[in-house]
């Protein structure tokens, strides 16, 4: 079938703003959105730029805006959009080049809620156990890949780039939860902050932008009762 | 270097975020609608006279009640929808479930309203 595509286009060096530009290309329908980005660099206009890795989902480094909804390139298949596809950066964030934008606002902020392992008691003498229940309390946020596709979808971020956004927190929970962490006071305190956990308003834009189906509007109301009863459970 | 943040309220309003954005949007609209209302017929009933007239012949037409009645209804009954999946949060799995039983709830009751509205406004 034949697929128009149309990109988002910026070249800092060239251009004073930003511009569409519209490519013709023949695909099948279980070609992904990045195949066609790639014939696109490849065939037809090779100063295109976006980023991409693994290609499978799992490196997290291809969120874009398809047909005004944030997904990853290579999880979307054109079966799924259709035969014209627009193509945009994801929003709230600088734009570089083309597709690809400034990811530092957003790694700050989840480097600022302590999303690494915190315990300081001595470490006993074979691995610190825990049961299959206390594992699948926080399992659904081990998944994030931190693709962004969650905090760029949500209004509260676009407001303001200080919101730690979903990402953050859904990163926080995996350890707030985790039995053998002992960083959870510290870390409530820090989401407990103005431009913290308290600028979710529900909207679920994260929920349903997330391509590792994690319940993300969920973990926040999961932190969200914790800062408010003081309680884990 | 790069363009500043891609963001403002008409890229915000072009995203797709489907069902549940548009009960966020009309929500801040209903909010916003009640308070604006309610601060305009206090002040009118203060003022008095002609404008205070004015202002509640605006009120008691049928096609602002309509509206009105909109705004308060939406917001009232989302409103519990935010409230009770904040106290539960382990309903928020079900978050769509949710948006159609408060759906399900608000198009009768505003069904009714606007008939009885209506009739009240066409039959005197
Ligand atoms: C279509 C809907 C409504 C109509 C037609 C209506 C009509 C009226 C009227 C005729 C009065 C008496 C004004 C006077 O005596 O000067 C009044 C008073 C009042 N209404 Fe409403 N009303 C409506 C909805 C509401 C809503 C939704 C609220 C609050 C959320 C509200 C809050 C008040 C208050 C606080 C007063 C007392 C204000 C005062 O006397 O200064 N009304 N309304
Ligand atoms: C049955 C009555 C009401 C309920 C259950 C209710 C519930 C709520 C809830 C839960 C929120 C927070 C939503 C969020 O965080 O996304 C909210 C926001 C808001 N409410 Fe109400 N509300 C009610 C009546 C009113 C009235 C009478 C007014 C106006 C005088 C009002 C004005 C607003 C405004 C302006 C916001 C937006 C705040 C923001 O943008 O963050 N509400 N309401
Ligand atoms: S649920 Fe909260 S974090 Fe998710 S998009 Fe909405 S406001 Fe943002
Ligand atoms: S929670 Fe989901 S959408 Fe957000 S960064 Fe992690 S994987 Fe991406
Ligand atoms: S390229 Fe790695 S997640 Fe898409």
């Amino acid at each position: 079938m034949q697929i128009t595509i149309k990109i988002f286009r910026y070249n800092p060096e060239k251009d004073k703003k930003p511009r569409y530009e519209s490519y013709k290309l023949e695909a099948v329908e279980t070609d992904r959105v990045l195949d066609l980005l790639e014939k696109v660099k490849g065939y037809q206009d090779g100063t295109l730029s976006f980023r991409r890795s693994c290609a499978h989902g799992i490196c997290g480094s291809d969120a874009m805006r398809i047909n005004g909804f944030n997904r990853l390139a290579c999880k979307t298949l054109v079966r799924d959009t259709g035969a014209k596809i627009t193509v945009e950066p994801i929003l709230g964030l600088k734009v570089i080049k083309d597709l690809i934008v400034d990811m530092e606002p957003f790694f700050e902020n989840f480097r600022s809620v302590i999303p690494y392992f915190v315990n300081d008691e001595p470490e006993p003498a074979q691995e610190r156990l825990q049961s299959p229940e206390q594992r699948e309390r926080f399992d659904d946020t081990t998944k994030c890949i931190l693709c962004a596709c969650c905090t760029t979808s949500c209004p509260s971020f676009w407001a303001n780039e200080q919101y730690l956004g979903p990402a953050a927190i859904v990163n926080a929970h995996r350890f707030i939860f985790d039995s053998r962490d002992r960083a959870a006071a510290e870390r409530l305190k820090i989401l407990n902050d103005i431009f913290g956990i308290h600028r979710c308003h529900t909207i679920f834009n994260c929920t349903l932008a997330c391509p590792r189906e994690i319940q993300v509007t969920k973990a926040i109301g999961e932190v969200k009762k914790a800062i408010v009863t003081g309680s884990l459970e | 270097m790069g363009l500043k943040r891609n963001v403002g309220l008409i890229e915000g309003l072009r995203y797709q975020g489907k069902g549940p954005m548009l009960t966020y949007i009309l929500h801040r609209i209903g909010g916003l609608a009640i308070v604006i209302f309610v601060a305009v017929h206090i002040l009118s009933s203060y003022f008095g006279g002609n404008i205070g007239i004015f202002f509640n012949t605006f009120y008691m037409h049928w096609a602002f009640q309509i509206f009105i009645f909109f705004c308060a209804l939406f917001h009232a009954i989302n409103g519990l929808r935010i409230v009770i999946l904040d106290l539960w949060p382990k309903l928020i799995e079900h978050q769509r479930e949710a948006i159609w039983v408060e759906w399900a709830v608000f198009l009768p009751i505003y069904a009714i309203a606007v008939f009885v509205i209506a009739r009240t406004a066409l039959g005197g």
